[in-house]
């Protein structure tokens, strides 16, 4: 129960350090999205209902922050994370390559998805440049992921004992 | 699940149509982010200030360094500066006498010294090549110091008037009374031959008498510093002191007029 309640706001300070972060690291060219990261580790990690609340309320959150269409990323979020935790029982998630190749894919078409929606519903037309940046963040993120799985698996292990 | 993701749906399209951002969870997600994003604004302003000093002081560093190297460039350009300035001031002075005088000049620097115990000689860098001839007489600002002794194609030995070996014909200016003005190394000059009975004053300026034709008349030669009247014998011990500092010499002046023209 604590983990239904806490959630929304440990989202909310996620999405905040995340987009200080972007802004002091990469003067906000690049959005350095943790928040994905983490929906990924939990449909790696978590058990269906937790992990479908969790990337529903981050999503939302980042909506709400962000200020875009309410839903869009919460809908996002819960694909990819339907997509992870599908794919975990054909994958091995443990290995490097994998955590790295199935984050960068997965921010990647993320990326397309969001402009694809507002090219279809604001007939927003995105730079061929976009997508070159939307390449160099997916690679960021790919390349952190295995840092990220691994400090997550750490404190897990210090909070549960155990893997989570 | 699936109700709940419908409903999402639902509100993207609901969002869309009627185009509302002010839905009450959307608020209270924003209330509620609000103090973090205040504290957490206020601690990454103060990372960021506190690297863009970082990196103001990093260029500041790097100014500094090229600041210093200009600073030093400078200072040798102004040492430059003060030499050239100097021996501006000391060749016009010297040019002075060779406007002032009728005769031929020929001006040289001091290339060495030769300060042993009993010779008081110095290096010039002109000599026969440049018409220069062995007694020649050579002039620093304010008058004479000595005369050539070795001339070689290029270089040329002066025998300053502090030198024990020389000895030349001198007049009190004030009274014209007559002696020799000789070397006495480092205590500068004598002047020998004056008797007892003639009036030499402390301060009484020395100049050459033009006789044996080596050096012109009335050129200044030193000044009197001390007359001792208590020593034994029929003459005078008159100390000189040159017009000169002979150890700071750098450019002189050759005469090369013929001694016929002197007057």
């Amino acid at each position: 129960m604590l983990y239904y309640i806490l959630l929304p706001f440990l989202s909310v300070l996620l999405i905040v350090l995340q987009s200080m972060i972007t802004d002091l690291v990469f003067s906000s060219r690049l959005v350095f999205e943790v928040s994905l990261l983490v929906v990924i580790y939990a449909g790696f990690r978590l058990d269906f209902v937790r992990g479908t609340y969790l990337a529903l309320v981050l999503g939302f959150i980042f909506d709400c922050l962000s200020g875009s269409v309410p839903g869009v990323f919460a809908w996002i979020y819960t694909i990819i994370f339907w997509c992870s935790f599908y794919i975990s029982d054909w994958l091995e998630t443990e290995k490097t390559h994998v955590i790295v190749l199935f984050s960068f894919i997965c921010t990647f078409l993320k990326q397309i998805v969001i402009d694809l929606f507002y090219f279809l519903a604001f007939d927003m037309n995105v730079l061929v440049s976009a997508y070159s940046i939307a390449f160099i963040q997916s690679l960021i993120i790919g390349l952190l992921a295995p840092l990220f799985f691994y400090g997550m698996d750490r404190t897990g292990i210090l909070l549960y004992e155990e893997k989570v | 699940m699936v109700a709940v993701f419908i409903s999402v749906l639902v509100m993207i399209f609901y969002d869309l149509k009627y185009s509302t951002h002010r839905s009450f969870l959307r608020k209270i997600v924003l209330e509620t982010a609000y103090p973090v994003q205040e504290i957490f604004s206020g601690s990454i302003q103060g990372i960021k200030d506190a690297w863009l000093r970082y990196v103001l002081l990093v260029g500041i560093q790097e100014e500094n360094k090229k600041l210093k190297s200009q600073m030093n460039e400078l200072k040798a350009n102004l040492v430059a500066y003060e030499e050239s300035y100097q021996e501006a001031q000391r060749l016009k002075k010297l040019l002075s006498i060779s406007k002032k005088y009728p005769y031929r000049f020929v001006t040289a620097r001091v290339v060495g010294r030769e300060q042993a115990a009993l010779s008081r000689t110095v290096l010039i860098n002109k000599g026969a090549a440049d018409g220069l001839r062995n007694g020649m007489p050579v002039i620093a600002y304010p008058g004479l110091i000595g005369r050539l002794v070795d001339v070689s194609w290029h270089v040329s030995r002066v025998l300053l008037f502090i030198d024990e070996n020389s000895n030349i014909d001198g007049i009190i200016q004030r009274n014209r009374t007559q002696g020799i003005v000789g070397g006495a190394g480092s205590r500068g000059m004598i002047l020998k031959y004056i008797s007892k009975a003639q009036d030499v004053q402390k301060g009484d300026v020395i100049v050459s008498s033009g006789m044996g034709g080596v050096f012109p008349k009335g050129w200044l030669i030193g000044q009197v510093i001390q007359v001792d009247r208590q020593s034994a014998g029929l003459f005078l011990k008159i100390s000189v002191a040159p017009f000169t500092d002979l150890s700071k010499l750098e450019e002189l002046l050759v005469l090369t007029s013929d001694e016929s023209t002197f007057e």
